[in-house]
């Protein structure tokens, strides 16, 4: 039986970094702060407190995915058409390869009071504005990190788009916005699904951001999570929330990803 | 003018960049209702007429007329002409119905109508029944008909054809050969065949432009180009041919291998160079007494329906001839031919 052999590896990895992590999360979530055994965290999670952070981290991850996929596939298609497409492409994904908080910090000197974005506008005569800890900053630089983990599957979705279904949807008198509608938009779907799942699933526990850009003016479930075992030490509490972002990330999975345990094509 | 014409080509010239243009001042008519064929190697043009045609793309130069209606600028969804694409182009998320009622619903076509027009040209194509099917659920000539039930549900003025039958196997590209000859009759439109393939556009067409290097060598009917090659890469391309140079005595008298011959061309200049074509299939094997020409067989190739003999004349030219009668080996034979079997071509160029 060499060829399980061959999986060891494979499953050892599973056991010890998926499997057993996710154990320890639940078995973490079943103790209150003194370490008693009891269900107090998940009574804990549905009072007001803990929903509306849910609410509020469901809206912005929303709104950040939106905000990318709006950007992004115009991007993407905006690449496939240009000669150099490698070489954008590649500009592109450059970001990713930086540090997020390295990221963060760039934008808190560009967005600060007497920031660069702020200079400038001193200069054309809108005045300074606050732009670091607002909604509008968060949801900005989330994108910025995000985008390109949008832009590629769309990329990719385009690229393997057969050119001769254009001329096809053209020939039979689709107009271009036609076109877009009916047949380039539907058979790119799955790269957009791709992107969705890319960008909705880790903004829904972002937590550094929700600091350093937001100032905690955004509370999200990833920064109540971080809060617990970091601050309050309240281990179990935090677990207990982990295991509601592990359900809701499977559900999103199960949405986007139909294809993939659905039918085989 | 004549209200038959549907397309006129007016000096069209495509280039792209500073490269070599790919159609190179290319003017000619088409009328309505026949079946004409671009024929031509890969690079001639032939697919750049057609994308010209269909609108995807614009001419560099000159003019391209619709119905005596200049279409420049017209784009391809505005134009009276339908494609069946080279690789079908059906789209994949649609089943087989949707694919052909897209055109229609793009039109805004009452529904009881699109049901009943897509339910005809779904039978036109003998694919009833096959509405809900998935594309990728069909084979290759099954989605070649759909492709071509797609277009015609339009009601298109011209149907382009780009190498539809290249993807099929021989014996259901024959059928389709039939089949296409057959649906042009009945819809009586003009459908323009892009093919590379020379027995296929001998097999369908009314007319054949045959192409090469983005200019028009020669157009005419099947017999016409096959009898009457104007030139070298015509004769050459359209069939298997012998092709020598010669020289024009005087007329209907022609020398080549070194003997006069009587022939039936004329209008040449006394003792002009020019190019002879024989078809193989006008060599006529017999003794070497009584032959015109005395030949040394070099080899023989069964090939079904005749045996086909690669021979050398005393000169060194080659001679391929088609015969049901089998010769051996190194064997002397004479080959006769009909002064109709000589065909004289002025060297590059017209007749």
């Amino acid at each position: 039986m060499r060829r399980y052999a061959y999986a060891i590896p494979y499953w050892l990895w599973i056991g010890l970094f998926v499997v057993a992590p996710i154990i320890l999360i639940i078995y973490y979530s079943f103790f209150d702060i003194e370490g008693h055994f009891s269900l107090v965290n998940y009574q804990t999670f549905f009072t007001p407190v803990y929903l509306r952070m849910t609410v509020n981290s469901f809206w912005y991850a929303f709104l950040i995915t939106a905000c990318s996929l709006l950007i992004a596939y115009p991007t993407a298609y905006l690449l496939t058409k240009t000669k150099h497409k490698q070489l954008w492409l590649l500009l592109i994904i450059l970001p990713t390869w930086v540090n997020l908080l390295l990221k963060a910090y760039a934008f808190l000197g560009l967005f600060g009071t007497y920031g660069a974005v702020n200079a400038l506008f001193e200069t054309i005569g809108i005045g300074t504005k606050q732009l670091l800890f607002t909604d509008f900053s968060f949801v900005f630089v989330s994108v910025y990190i995000f985008i390109p983990f949008m832009i590629l599957p769309i990329f990719n979705a385009l690229e393997k788009l057969n050119p001769s279904l254009i001329d096809a949807s053209r020939d039979l008198g689709a107009s271009e916005w036609t076109t877009f509608r009916r047949v380039i938009f539907p058979l790119t779907l799955d790269g957009v699904k791709a992107g969705c799942q890319a960008v909705f699933i880790p903004s829904l526990s972002l937590f550094m951001l929700t600091r350093l850009i937001a100032g905690n003016r955004v509370i999200t479930l990833g920064t109540a999570v971080e809060q617990h075992f970091l601050v309050t030490q309240n281990w179990g509490m935090g677990a207990t929330i982990a295991v509601f972002l592990m359900i809701a990330m499977a559900g999103i999975m199960a949405l986007t990803g139909n294809r993939k345990w659905g039918v085989r094509q | 003018m004549d209200d038959r014409v549907i397309i006129r080509f007016d000096h069209v010239t495509k280039q792209y960049d500073d490269d070599l243009p790919v159609l190179d001042d290319v003017s000619f008519e088409m009328e309505r209702g026949k079946f004409y064929t671009l024929l031509g190697p890969s690079g001639c043009g032939k697919t750049t007429i057609l994308r010209l045609i269909a609108g995807f793309i614009e001419p560099t130069k000159g003019d391209i007329y619709f119905h005596g209606k200049r279409m420049n600028n017209v784009p391809a969804n505005k134009r009276q002409v339908n494609t069946v694409f080279q690789d079908y182009a059906l789209f994949p998320h649609l089943n087989v119905f949707e694919n052909v009622a897209f055109g229609l619903r793009i039109k805004k076509v009452p529904k009881v109508d699109i049901e009943r027009k897509v339910k005809e040209a779904l039978r036109f194509v003998n694919l009833e029944g096959y509405e809900q099917r998935a594309i990728h659920e069909m084979s290759g000539g099954q989605r070649q008909r759909v492709a071509i039930a797609r277009a015609i549900v339009n009601e298109p003025d011209v149907l382009l054809l780009d190498e539809p039958l290249s993807a099929l196997d021989l014996k259901l590209r024959t059928e389709m050969q039939y089949e296409l000859r057959e649906l042009q009759r009945r819809l009586g439109i003009t459908f323009i065949f892009v093919t590379h393939d020379q027995e296929e556009a001998l097999a369908m067409s009314d007319e054949i432009f045959v192409l090469n290097k983005g200019k028009i060598e020669q157009r005419g009917t099947p017999k016409d180009i096959y009898d009457e090659p104007v030139n070298r890469f015509v004769a050459d391309f359209i069939g298997e041919s012998n092709i020598i140079t010669g020289t024009m005595i005087d007329d209907f008298v022609v020398e080549f291998a070194n003997q006069r011959f009587t022939c039936i061309d004329r209008g040449f200049a006394k003792n002009e160079q020019v190019d002879i074509v024989i078809r193989p299939e006008d060599l006529e094997l017999t003794t070497v007494e009584r032959g015109k020409l005395r030949v040394r067989v070099d080899s023989v190739l069964f090939r079904g329906v005749h045996y086909e003999l690669c021979c050398y004349d005393a000169y060194g030219n080659e001679w391929l001839v088609h015969s049901t009668k089998k010769a051996e080996i190194g064997e002397e034979i004479g080959l006769h031919f009909e002064p109709e079997a000589i065909h004289v071509m002025k060297r590059n160029g017209g007749e």
